[in-house]
């Protein structure tokens, strides 16, 4: 065997099941879902049998090694530097001649390659026959056909991957046009002499030479700039005659080639027993997709996910808080005196970490059926469906319909909703998605309204949080517009996507997704919280008399911050909603901790904001200003930090303006013309710097 | 007025000029775009020079099924054997098929 700890890489085209077998050899529990772009990034485990660790890597799902999107570009990176000890290529059986073209590539990648494969039953329902036996013997490869959603026996496919660790790369290879061949062997004949004369591009090394002349051919930009120009220019004449004699550029030249090579093999070693007609799923989405009912089953099902979120929480939220608090601040704190602790210990341990961790319990419930409807969602195959309902309204904002995807997760969490603006192709489309994902209500600011709509709005408290979700979706609708007209001038790029077909959303699968999300949510938020909800009840309780006045750091702090704050409603004496405000940039659901904590009785807060107004201007801040620190360590992490910053500043101008002028209209009189001046000053300079910015072409198209 | 005889050299030099379809074998008339391919119709693949969707599987000669086409709408939902895609009417402008 190669080395001490194989490497072994499962790649494939997107949804055929890659993850599925990770977790399956791995005994892992990486997410699984139905639909593209479920894997940005690539999953490391392993597994050990007879001693020997193995080292597993999920790929994200990749239609060719054309390396078009930084999903795709994660893909080919690590096949071609990292060169794995072996590659699993996951083939979905039912759609044969598109996933060998990706299996076709790898061959003449010359890895080790072991094919697997999967959706068996669904080729079988579609009457399609394979004789796995006589393609083994044309691709002269290790074959392996496997239900992965069934259990199967892992001990064969180990064993599979064994011997497949001792073979040498696939045997066969694809002709090319004969014409396309002879203009190929002449682009080696010069990387030959290039060779000979200068020094090799590090980057090839590890690259069969035949892979490289192909990319080349392709006019693949990431092997032509490792060319200098006059060799390039050498390479670029034998291209244009490759295109000459087939009248079609070099690259859908190869592609047609090796299509043809795909049709000829699948022709003798697979049958179509029965004429592929109407599915299942064409059934349903002659509904959904349809003019007439797409868009009502489309708002139904959006409504649904809100009310679920919603409805189903309340009563658990309030148990939950309740049972903590009885539990670690009541029962705790009743112990630790009884234990003699000093009144600062026990102060620390039960009211500020006890708080903290009811606090954050209290947050569970509505993120984890928010997960859960997502899960939903995307297991079925419907969240597909719904980018594709969403592109009317997305292209007049300026984006593909594909955006609606991460936007829609933005609704779980921002940060992995930037994440998944990975699958879309144009960088502009990827910045510009992820600077709306924040408009989209995440997980954590449904407490926030909860708790302040509950209070400020008993009877009506759904129809309020209902209507800050739908403010939310429209304010992002109108930044788009303005981003579009400003920063973002070019059309956004061509958007191809495929639709998977409908599954029924198994529990396990629900489970896991939920319970990855929520668990990577709690850690990564929860921490945060509890570190910003005992430093607040700390800060609170170090008290020291400043001009004869009893004050702490937080009062100071506060009360800097609360001016700002006064033209949207926020009182001089309110300065623990600038504290919540200043909390919830690093966590939003903070911002109830750090209230919880300025004000026991809850039923206090509508009378310290003032009135009603004041508090639908606060909501609509906390709805606005500056996206949470993880979501900007993501921005800053996926384009840089001058995006991140961006978001910050301008979505807390964004949120200021709006909820100023709301509250100055609601509350409108004599006073008011100053504000809504300035604020109307704010937009003009809001829209001028964009403008500017748009003129430097910070974003090229 | 220029006669018959003397406009069809002329015709024939625009021609010459005129930017030639990459790979369709279309004659004139035959061919249509995807884009114009209506609901529940089928159609070959004569031409397409879009990388991207002859890697999906939309190659020359691939049979295709127009599942929704709405004028005004920006995509259209194509079946590929049994793949659904949903392609950006710019695309499927730009690939030529011809009915079945």
């Amino acid at each position: 065997m190669s080395t001490q700890n194989p490497v072994i890489a499962l790649a494939g085209n997107p949804n055929v099941g890659k993850t599925t077998l990770f977790n399956a050899i791995t005994g892992a529990h990486q997410t699984v879902g139905n639909w593209p772009g479920v894997t940005v990034e690539r999953k490391e485990g392993y597994f050990i049998r007879e001693g020997k660790r193995y080292e597993v890597v999920d790929l994200p799902g990749i239609y060719s090694l054309a390396a078009a999107s930084p999903d795709e570009k994660v893909a080919r990176d690590f096949l071609t530097h990292s060169k794995p000890d072996l590659v699993i290529n996951i083939v979905d059986a039912s759609n044969l001649e598109r996933n060998l073209y990706l299996t076709l590539q790898l061959m003449e990648l010359k890895v080790p390659l072991l094919i697997v494969f999967s959706m068996l039953d669904i080729a079988a329902q579609n009457g399609i026959e394979i004789d796995f036996d006589h393609l083994k013997s044309h691709l002269e490869c290790p074959v392996r056909p496997l239900v992965l959603t069934k259990r199967f026996d892992a001990g064969q496919l180990f064993h599979d991957i064994e011997s497949a660790l001792d073979r040498e790369p696939c045997g066969a290879t694809v002709r090319y046009d004969e014409i396309v061949e002879k203009h190929l062997e002449n682009i080696s004949a010069l990387l030959d002499e290039y060779k000979k004369e200068k020094a090799w591009p590090e980057a090839w090394n590890e690259i069969p030479q035949k892979w490289t002349v192909l990319k080349l051919m392709e006019r693949d930009p990431l092997f032509h700039k490792e060319l200098p120009f006059e060799w390039s220019e050498a390479v670029e004449k034998e291209i244009r005659a490759v295109e000459t004699h087939r009248n079609q550029s070099s690259a859908t030249a190869l592609a047609d080639d090796r299509y043809g090579y795909i049709r000829g093999l699948v022709k003798d070693v697979a049958q179509h027993k029965t004429e592929a007609g109407s599915t299942f799923s064409d059934k349903i989405d002659r509904v959904v997709l349809s003019g007439v009912w797409g868009l009502p089953v489309f708002f139904v099902v959006m409504y649904l996910v809100f009310l679920l979120s919603v409805r189903a929480s309340e009563p658990i939220m309030g148990w939950l808080e309740d049972g903590i608090t009885w539990l670690m601040v009541d029962q705790f704190g009743a112990l630790l005196r009884g234990w003699h602790f000093p009144e600062w210990i026990s102060y620390l341990l039960s009211d500020a970490l006890g708080g903290g961790l009811a606090t954050i319990a209290s947050f569970i419930p509505p993120i984890f059926f928010i997960f859960l409807s997502l899960s939903i969602l995307e297991d079925s195959g419907y969240l597909a469906r719904a980018a594709f309902i969403a592109d009317k309204f997305m292209r007049r904002v300026g984006l593909p319909g594909k955006a609606f995807i991460p936007l829609v997760v933005g609704f779980g969490c921002t940060v992995p909703a930037i994440m998944a603006t990975r699958t879309l192709e144009s960088r502009r489309d990827r910045i510009f998605a992820s600077l709306l994902t924040p408009f989209m209500s995440c997980g954590a600011k449904l407490p926030v309204y909860t708790y302040l709509s509950i209070l400020f709005f008993p009877k009506h408290a759904d129809l309020a949080i209902f209507g800050l979700y739908l403010f939310g979706i429209v304010m992002g609708m109108v930044f788009a517009l303005l981003l579009r007209k400003t920063l973002f001038k070019t059309d956004p790029g061509n958007f191809v996507m495929e639709l998977p077909a409908y599954h029924m959303p198994t529990f396990n699968a629900i489970g896991l997704h939920t319970w990855h999300r929520l668990r990577e949510f709690i850690l990564r938020a929860g921490k945060v919280i509890l570190l910003v909800i005992v430093a607040v009840n700390i800060l609170q309780g170090l008290s020291f008399t400043l001009n004869g006045q009893e004050t702490n750091v937080l009062e100071i702090a506060g009360k800097a911050v609360t001016p700002l704050l006064r033209p949207m409603g926020v009182p001089h004496d309110n300065w623990g909603a600038s504290v919540a405000l200043i909390s919830g940039v690093f966590a939003k659901e903070a911002v109830v901790g750090v209230l919880e904590g300025f004000y026991p009785d809850s039923s206090a807060i509508p009378g310290a904001f003032g009135g009603t107004a004041s508090g639908i201007a606060f909501l609509i801040f906390v709805l606005l200003y500056s996206p949470c620190a993880a979501t900007l360590a993501a921005l800053l992490k996926e384009h840089g930090w001058r995006w991140s910053l961006f978001s910050f500043f301008y979505l807390t101008l964004l949120a200021w303006i709006v909820a100023t002028v709301v509250y100055q209209i609601m509350t409108f009189n004599a006073g008011s013309w100053l504000w809504l001046g300035v604020s109307a000053a704010l937009v003009l300079l809001f829209i001028g710097s964009l403008n500017l910015m748009g003129k430097k072409n910070v974003v090229e198209s | 007025m220029l006669s018959n005889r003397n406009t069809n050299p002329l015709r024939n030099l625009g021609r010459h000029f005129r930017r030639r379809r990459k790979a369709c074998h279309c004659k004139a008339g035959d061919c249509i775009g995807l884009d114009g391919l209506q609901s529940g119709r089928e159609a070959l693949v004569t031409c397409n020079n879009d990388i991207k969707t002859i890697e999906r599987g939309l190659y020359h000669g691939k049979k295709v099924m127009s599942q929704r086409n709405v004028a005004g709408e920006p995509n259209i939902v194509v079946a590929v054997g049994d793949s659904r895609y949903v392609l950006d009417r710019r695309i499927a402008r730009m690939i030529r098929v011809r009915l079945v």
